[in-house]
C-alpha cells in the first residue's frame, strides 16, 4: 500500500555487534547473556525488543506483512547520546547515521532515515545534521523532546533551527519512553509511558511554540510523535495562558494555537476520535502516518487500522498515509 | 435555567483579618510586592492573590449576579492546603477556613455550598475533619490535592479516607496546589499551570483507577478540575498501558476507559470543540460548570461561553450548568 511510515525505531548493526561482543558501547553494554537488556547509564537500563535487532530484509519482510511500503527510521531513542562527552556523542552519532544510511542504500525504496545528533554540542550537531542530509541523504533527525534536562526553547538552540530550516531538514521529536518527566512523580503502573510519554510531547509543541522557534523559523520542518501528545486538545488552555500571563507572550507575538498548524503530528494517538479531533485542528495537511514500530500493536496493521475508520475519508487517509509525507521528506511512493 | 458553579475558591477573611498588621493565621504570613500585589506566604512557598480573592462575600455575590453566576460551591484557595506544614497548624486552618464556609452558606443557602479542605497529612485527622463537616456543618464534600507531600492518592495509607468519603457521600474535588509535574522541566511560559494543571488531574485519575481506588470505593464521588486534564484525550494510551501493565492485586478488572463515567469532570477546557470531545467521551450528565473564580485563568464569561456554544444542545446545557450538579449534591 502506497505509505510511508515516519515513527520506526531500530538498533544500528555496529552497535549490536559490539554489545553482542561483550564490548561496551559508548558506555552501553548488555546487563544479561540473553541480550534482552542494555546498560544505558547508572539507573537507565532499556530492554530489547527483538525487530530492533531486524536486518533490512527481515524488517522488508514485516513491511511487507502490514502492507508499509517506506519506513522512516530513526535510532531507538533510550540509546541517543546526549549525556556523553562531545567527543563520544559526536562519535557515537556519526557511526549510527553511517549505519541508517545503510539500510536506505540496501533498500532505497522501502527505507529512508533519521540521523541521531550530539545536541549536547549545538555546533557539532549542526555539523552533523549537514553530513546527515546533504553526504549520506537522510531526511533530517530524530530528537528528544529535552537536551540534558534544558528545553528547546533555550536561545542556544536558535542557530540549530535556523540550520535545519535552511537545510529543508525534517526534526523529528520523540521523548524517553521510559525515563521522562513521569518518574519524578511515580514509576507505578507504566505511567511514564502512557502519560508522561504524551505530557513529553505536549511540552515539546509548547517549548518551540512559546519559546519563539516556530516564529523565528517559518520554514522549519517540525514532526512531534505520539500526535504531539494531547497538545491540541489543551491548547484552548495554552491560549489562556498567554492572554493573561505576561511571561507567556516574551517570544510569540499570536496565542500558541496560530502556530500548531505548522508543526506536523503522526498518527499514535490510539483512538479514532482523538485522530479526528487532531485533524480537525491541525489540519490534514499536518497529520501523518506513524507507527511506533516495533512496540504498539496495530489492529491489524498501522495501514489497516488507518484504513477502516469511519470518520476520516478516503482522501484524508491518502494525505496521511502518504500524500503529506512525500512532499514534506521528498519521497516517491509507488505503492509496489 | 440556574447556573451552579463547582470550582470557585475562597481565600478566607480570617486570613486577610489574622495578616492585616504582620500577624500570622496559623502561621502563614502575607506581603505585599513592590507593585502592590498582595503575596501569600506559605511555610517556604510564596503566591500572589488576585484582588478578587480580598473580596467579601457581598462583594463576590455581587460578582456572580454580573456573571450570572446563581451559586458557587465554595471551595478553598488550594494554595492554602498548607499538606507541608505541621498537622496541628493544617488541622487548625482546615478548621478555621471551614467554618468560614460554613457560616457563608448558612448566611447564603441559596448562593454558596461549601467544599471544605483537610489536613490530608495526617489521614485520621482528614477523616475527623470530613466527618465534622459533612455529618454537622451540611458541606458537600472536599477539595484536595493531587499528591500529598509528593504521595499520589493510591497509596495504601489513603484508604481509610477513600472508604470515609465513600461512606459519608463525599465529593472530592481534586485540584492542584503545591506545584505541578511540570515544575521539575521548568516554570517558564506558565507552563506548570497551562500543562501541568493538566497532567496532575490525568495522573490522578490513572493512579485512582490502577490502584484499585475506584474498585475498592464503587460509590465513591469525585471531580476532576480543569476537564480531567488530558485523561478523555489520551484515554486510548491509558487503556493501553492498562493492557501491558503486570498483573497485580489492584490492577482493575476493566480497562481504564470503563472508569471514566465514575468520575465527574468540569467543564474548563476553554475551547468548544474540547468541551464537545469531553461530553462525547464521558457523557453530558458527567460534565460540571465550573469557573475557576477568581483567578486569571477563569473564564472571563462563563455562562455566556456556555450559552453560546452552537455544538452543543439546549438540553446538554442544562445538564452542566445547574442540573448535573443538582443531583450530584441534592442542590
Amino acid at each position: 500500500m502506497r505509505s510511508i511510515d515516519i515513527h520506526a525505531h531500530t538498533f544500528t548493526p555496529t552497535m549490536l555487534k559490539t554489545m553482542a561482543a561483550g564490548q561496551e558501547w559508548y558506555g552501553m553494554k548488555y546487563t544479561d547473556a540473553e541480550q534482552r537488556n542494555i546498560f544505558v547509564r547508572e539507573g537507565k537500563i532499556v530492554n530489547v525488543h527483538p525487530k530492533c535487532r531486524f536486518t533490512p530484509e527481515e524488517r522488508v519482510a514485516d513491511m511487507d506483512q502490514m502492507g508499509t511500503e517506506v519506513q522512516v527510521v530513526a535510532i531507538h531513542t533510550p540509546v541517543f547520546g546526549y549525556h556523553l562527552s562531545s567527543a563520544d556523542g559526536i562519535a557515537q552519532a556519526r557511526e549510527v547515521n553511517d549505519d541508517i544510511a545503510a539500510f536506505a542504500k540496501e533498500a532505497p525504496t522501502r527505507f529512508a532515515g533519521m540521523a541521531t545528533l550530539p545536541m549536547q554540542d549545538v555546533d557539532a550537531a549542526i555539523a552533523e545534521l549537514d553530513r546527515a542530509v546533504n553526504t549520506l541523504g537522510l531526511k533530517g533527525a530524530e530528537l528528544d523532546t529535552v537536551v540534558n534536562g534544558k528545553t528547546w526553547d533555550e536561545p542556544e538552540f536558535l542557530p540549530f533551527f535556523k540550520a535545519a530550516e535552511s537545510m529543508g531538514a525534517t526534526l523529528f521529536y520523540h521523548p524517553q519512553p521510559q525515563h521522562n518527566l513521569m518518574l519524578e512523580r511515580t514509576a507505578k503502573y507504566g505511567l511514564n509511558n502512557s502519560v508522561g510519554v504524551p505530557v513529553e510531547d505536549t511540552l515539546l509543541v509548547a517549548a518551540l511554540i512559546y519559546g519563539g522557534v516556530m516564529e523565528n523559523c517559518p520554514d522549519l520542518k517540525v514532526c512531534v510523535a505520539h500526535g504531539g501528545g494531547p497538545a491540541c486538545f489543551g491548547m484552548g488552555r495554552m491560549d489562556r495562558g498567554w492572554q493573561v500571563r505576561s511571561e507567556a507572550r516574551v517570544n510569540i507575538t499570536r496565542p500558541p494555537s496560530y502556530y500548531q498548524s505548522r508543526l506536523y503530528y503522526d498518527i499514535v494517538v490510539m483512538s479514532e476520535r482523538s485522530l479526528r479531533f487532531l485533524i480537525d485542528q491541525v489540519g490534514i495537511e499536518r497529520v501523518v502516518l506513524g507507527s511506533d514500530y516495533p512496540f504498539v500493536g496495530w489492529d491489524p496493521s498501522p495501514t489497516g487500522w488507518l484504513q477502516g475508520l469511519e470518520s476520516i475519508t478516503q482522501e484524508e487517509k491518502d494525505m496521511i498515509l502518504w500524500k503529506n509525507l512525500e512532499k514534506l521528506l521528498g519521497i516517491e511512493t509507488t505503492g509496489n | 435555567m440556574r447556573s451552579i458553579d463547582i470550582h470557585a475558591h475562597l481565600t478566607p477573611q480570617r486570613f486577610w483579618r489574622a495578616t492585616e498588621n504582620g500577624g500570622d493565621w496559623h502561621s502563614l504570613r502575607r506581603e505585599q510586592d513592590a507593585r502592590g500585589r498582595q503575596i501569600a506566604i506559605v511555610g517556604d512557598r510564596r503566591g500572589g492573590l488576585p484582588p478578587k480573592a480580598r473580596w467579601t462575600p457581598e462583594e463576590r455575590m455581587a460578582d456572580m449576579d454580573s456573571l450570572g453566576v446563581d451559586m458557587h460551591v465554595l471551595s478553598p484557595y488550594s494554595g492554602f492546603y498548607n499538606y507541608a506544614l505541621d498537622a496541628s497548624l493544617a488541622v487548625a486552618s482546615s478548621r478555621d477556613s471551614n467554618d468560614e464556609i460554613a457560616e457563608m452558606v448558612t448566611a447564603w443557602p441559596d448562593r454558596f455550598a461549601g467544599l471544605g479542605t483537610l489536613p490530608m497529612q495526617d489521614v485520621n485527622a482528614a477523616v475527623a475533619e470530613l466527618e465534622r463537616i459533612m455529618t454537622t456543618m451540611g458541606f458537600k464534600g472536599a477539595m484536595i490535592d493531587d499528591k500529598v507531600n509528593g504521595k499520589l492518592l493510591d497509596e495504601p495509607e489513603f484508604l481509610p479516607f477513600w472508604k470515609a468519603a465513600e461512606q459519608m457521600g463525599a465529593l472530592i474535588l481534586f485540584h492542584q496546589g503545591d506545584g505541578t509535574l511540570v515544575d521539575f522541566r521548568t516554570d517558564k511560559f506558565h507552563l506548570p499551570n497551562s500543562i501541568g494543571n493538566l497532567a496532575d488531574r490525568t495522573i490522578t485519575f490513572c493512579s485512582l483507577v490502577m490502584g484499585g481506588v475506584m474498585d475498592a470505593c464503587p460509590d465513591l464521588k469525585i471531580c476532576l478540575s480543569h476537564g480531567g486534564g488530558y485523561t478523555c484525550y489520551n484515554i486510548g494510551r491509558i487503556d493501553r498501558g492498562w493492557q501491558g501493565a503486570p498483573d497485580s492485586p489492584t490492577k482493575p478488572p476493566m480497562p481504564p476507559s470503563e472508569y471514566l463515567r465514575r468520575f465527574h469532570y468540569d467543564c474548563i477546557v476553554y475551547t468548544k470543540e474540547s468541551l464537545r470531545f469531553l461530553i462525547d467521551t464521558v457523557g453530558a450528565d458527567r460534565v460540571l460548570f465550573g469557573t475557576d473564580w477568581p483567578y486569571d485563568m477563569e473564564f472571563d464569561w462563563p455562562v455566556s461561553w456556555v450559552l453560546s456554544l452552537d455544538n452543543i444542545t439546549q438540553e446538554e446545557k442544562d445538564l452542566i450548568l445547574w442540573k448535573n450538579l443538582e443531583n450530584l449534591l441534592g442542590l
